[in-house]
């Protein structure tokens, strides 16, 4: 029995040791902590913002964590915002553009307004709209979500299209394009996933229009832009010009294996795309098609983030007067970010470098990113108001029926219907 | 061909199916480890030579033996803690009487219905104002007083022969000495499955760590793992890899505890 005894107060001694080894690490003075959620993408860039900045002013340091997903952020800073506690919260964060009203305007007073600081005339007006509230902005634009057309030039040419060819065309125009490339090479247009409808949202965007009107009401039914991406949506399924995949993997496993002949997305995605070397040359980009109505242009956006400053930040005038210098007012550094990290920045100025003029002999010798920073410069602004993911998910619903040729304006019904729902 | 051997064949079938579907996840776990990630998108099934290349990037990326540290600390503390306080409250539910016990233990039973997530917002202010974010502390002390264990223990222990008890106040021990040196060897089995559960339970916890623990050196393995799987070109033969590595302590603790089990119950029968 005492060995017993002896044995249980090991393990209690033990259990008390690794009590005591919890540490609290506090934020020294002079840190700015940065949460971001891709290692490669936005963790790097900011390390190296914060280099430069730090070469200039050595008392400041940098702490970007990385270790987070894009949702566990969300999660976080959700709950500590919702229980009002402060501690522990980075100095910035990074926000992606469609939820940050959702922040600003469920979350007053938590983070803190920065055109008061900084020209925001010198970023893309899109995004500078997309974290603007009462007059105020929220935001230092990051990577733009600017959108193209990546489409397999071997195939194109196969099937007897020129680059010109592509140029400036609306989706319709598309559409009969991919019905003579799938006739005469075999491959389907594009490939598009049920679950995600990042295409209908640009197709929207390019005529300047969401889900929301300017008092935030629901803009479903009335929407003709909307209605005219999902039926464009569905005559891609019509025409059977689609490879449906699930999931990211196999989304971007069709076109960098070469199973289909375009994709419509968003900027970032041209490291996933290059990091195939042996298409090199065998790839373009086009300005992404326009919907066949008033208003439209050729130039839309998926996705993209910007920095926010939280309120609670300790070390604020420092936080807002780095973002001013490096990210409002280095053009070499976003040279720099292009390059290695193929980060296409919302800085109008800094399309003027010369990495953003140099051609690229992946896509077969076109000065590509000049032509992201021209579209960039065109993208409409719209209001992506606080539930855009509520109204995604009703999307999403009704896309089996639509693409089965279903009523269109019966789907908008239906999914005004499932949004107001979710909405209250 | 009789009756019986056609049931039986069926049975196998069935058997088969679910032995199946329920290995084939670990089979690709362990197999994309050894694949690198475009192998994997195109579904290749067949062990690889990538698994070197996935090790170094995993432990390159990651702060392997600080982040299994943390994981570990958290589980080992949390499950001897659990263990400790939910069985001495599930044998004091059950061989102790009082006019209240049942009311109260269908009042915790109740509150087993609440979502965590409920509880989450006022639970992280209270931690707040305790000054305790961000440390284990938060992570452990929210799981200490489990009331499934607490209700697995009083169960477990309706089982207990009371005689035991008796006669162990007969030879004059105290009641503490009754549970530390009578209950507790007899309880043995218990005691195993119910780590393995509560262990699981802490290695694997997600939403109350991902909120309360803030810097990258404090988090565990599960909130790592979660963040390497939404980079924008997730590497995932690296992820797969950390993933076999996370299972491990799991593994180990079940069939190490296992053997324990059998040891426990033929213990009782003694």
């Amino acid at each position: 029995m005492n060995r017993i005894a002896s044995r249980r107060g090991r393990v209690l001694g033990l259990a008390l040791a690794g009590v005591s080894f919890l540490s609290v690490a506090a934020a020294s003075a002079g840190e700015i902590s940065v949460w971001v959620w891709d290692k490669a993408f936005n963790g790097d860039t900011m390390r190296e913002a914060g280099a430069i900045y730090s070469a200039d002013h050595p008392d400041v340091t940098f702490n970007v964590d990385d270790t987070a997903s894009q949702d566990d952020i969300r999660a976080k800073l959700q709950t500590q915002l919702l229980a009002g506690s402060t501690e522990g919260l980075p100095d910035i964060v990074l926000i992606q553009d469609d939820v940050a009203q959702k922040y600003l305007q469920s979350f007053p007073g938590a983070f803190e307004p920065l055109s008061d600081s900084i020209d925001m005339s010198l970023f893309a007006q899109y995004k500078v709209a997309a974290a603007t509230l009462d007059g105020k902005s929220y935001s230092v634009p990051f990577d733009s979500g600017v959108t193209g057309l990546f489409y397999r030039s071997d195939y194109l040419q196969e099937a007897g299209f020129t680059a010109d060819d592509l140029k400036d065309i609306t989706w319709d125009r598309l559409i009969e394009i991919g019905t003579e490339v799938k006739a005469k090479i075999g491959k389907p247009l594009l490939d598009l996933d049920l679950n995600d409808t990042g295409v209908i949202r640009m197709m929207m965007q390019s005529a300047g229009e969401w889900y929301f009107n300017a008092d935030g009401s629901l803009h479903i039914t009335d929407n003709a832009a909307l209605k005219k991406a999902l039926e464009t949506y569905a005559k891609f399924y019509q025409n059977d010009l689609v490879k449906p995949v699930s999931g990211w993997a196999e989304y971007t496993g069709a076109f960098t294996s070469g199973e289909v002949a375009v994709v419509p997305v968003g900027v970032w995605i041209t490291a996933t795309i290059k990091a195939n070397a042996d298409q090199s040359g065998k790839w373009g980009v086009a300005p992404i098609p326009r919907l066949d109505m008033e208003g439209a242009v050729n130039a839309s956006n998926q996705g993209g983030s910007s920095w926010f400053v939280l309120s609670s930040s300790d070390n604020k005038e420092e936080t807002i007067d780095f973002l001013k210098t490096v990210w409002a007012g280095n053009d070499d550094f976003y040279q720099d970010i292009l390059i290695k990290r193929g980060a296409v920045g919302s800085l109008l100025s800094a399309r003027n470098g010369e990495a953003f003029k140099a051609s690229d002999e992946f896509f077969g010798g076109a000065p590509v990113w000049q032509d992201f920073s021209t579209w960039l410069s065109q993208v409409p602004s719209v209001d992506y108001g606080t539930f855009t993911a509520e109204v995604d998910a009703a999307v999403q619903a009704q896309l089996p029926s639509i693409i089965e040729g279903g009523d269109i304006d019966a789907a908008l019904q239906a999914i005004s219907d499932q949004a107001q729902q979710q909405m209250q | 061909m009789t009756f019986a051997m056609i049931r039986r064949g069926l049975v196998y079938i069935l058997l088969s199916l679910a032995a199946f579907v329920s290995i084939f996840p670990f089979y690709w776990m362990v197999v994309g480890a050894t694949n690198t990630s475009a192998e994997i998108i195109k579904g290749k099934s067949s062990l690889g030579d990538a698994l070197w290349l996935n090790a170094t990037a995993f432990f390159t990326q990651v702060d392997a033996v600080r982040i299994f540290w943390n994981s570990g600390v958290i589980a080992v503390v949390a499950t001897v803690l659990t263990l400790a306080v939910s069985s001495l409250a599930g044998y004091g539910f059950e061989m102790f009487r009082s006019r209240i016990r049942e009311r109260l233990f269908g009042f915790l039973l109740l509150l087993l219905s609440i979502p965590f997530a409920a509880m989450m917002v006022p639970l992280f202010v209270m931690f707040s104002q305790a000054k305790l974010v961000n440390t284990f502390t938060a992570v452990i002390l929210p799981t200490v007083a489990s009331i499934f264990i607490i209700f697995y223990f009083r169960q477990a222990t309706k089982a207990f022969p009371r005689e035991l008890r008796d006669a162990a106040k007969i030879d004059g021990l105290k009641e503490w000495q009754i549970f530390l040196y009578v209950y507790l060897p007899v309880m043995r089995s218990t005691y195993a499955a119910a780590t393995i559960i509560v262990f699981m339970a802490n290695w694997n916890n997600y939403l109350w760590p991902l909120v309360v623990l803030q810097t990258a050196e404090n988090k565990t393995i599960t909130l790592i793992l979660s963040g390497l799987t939404a980079a924008y070109t997730p590497d995932y033969g690296m992820i797969l890899f950390g993933t076999v590595l996370a299972t491990l302590p799991t593994l180990f603790i079940f069939f190490l505890l296992q053997r324990r089990f059998v040891e426990g119950m033929l213990g009782a029968v003694k």
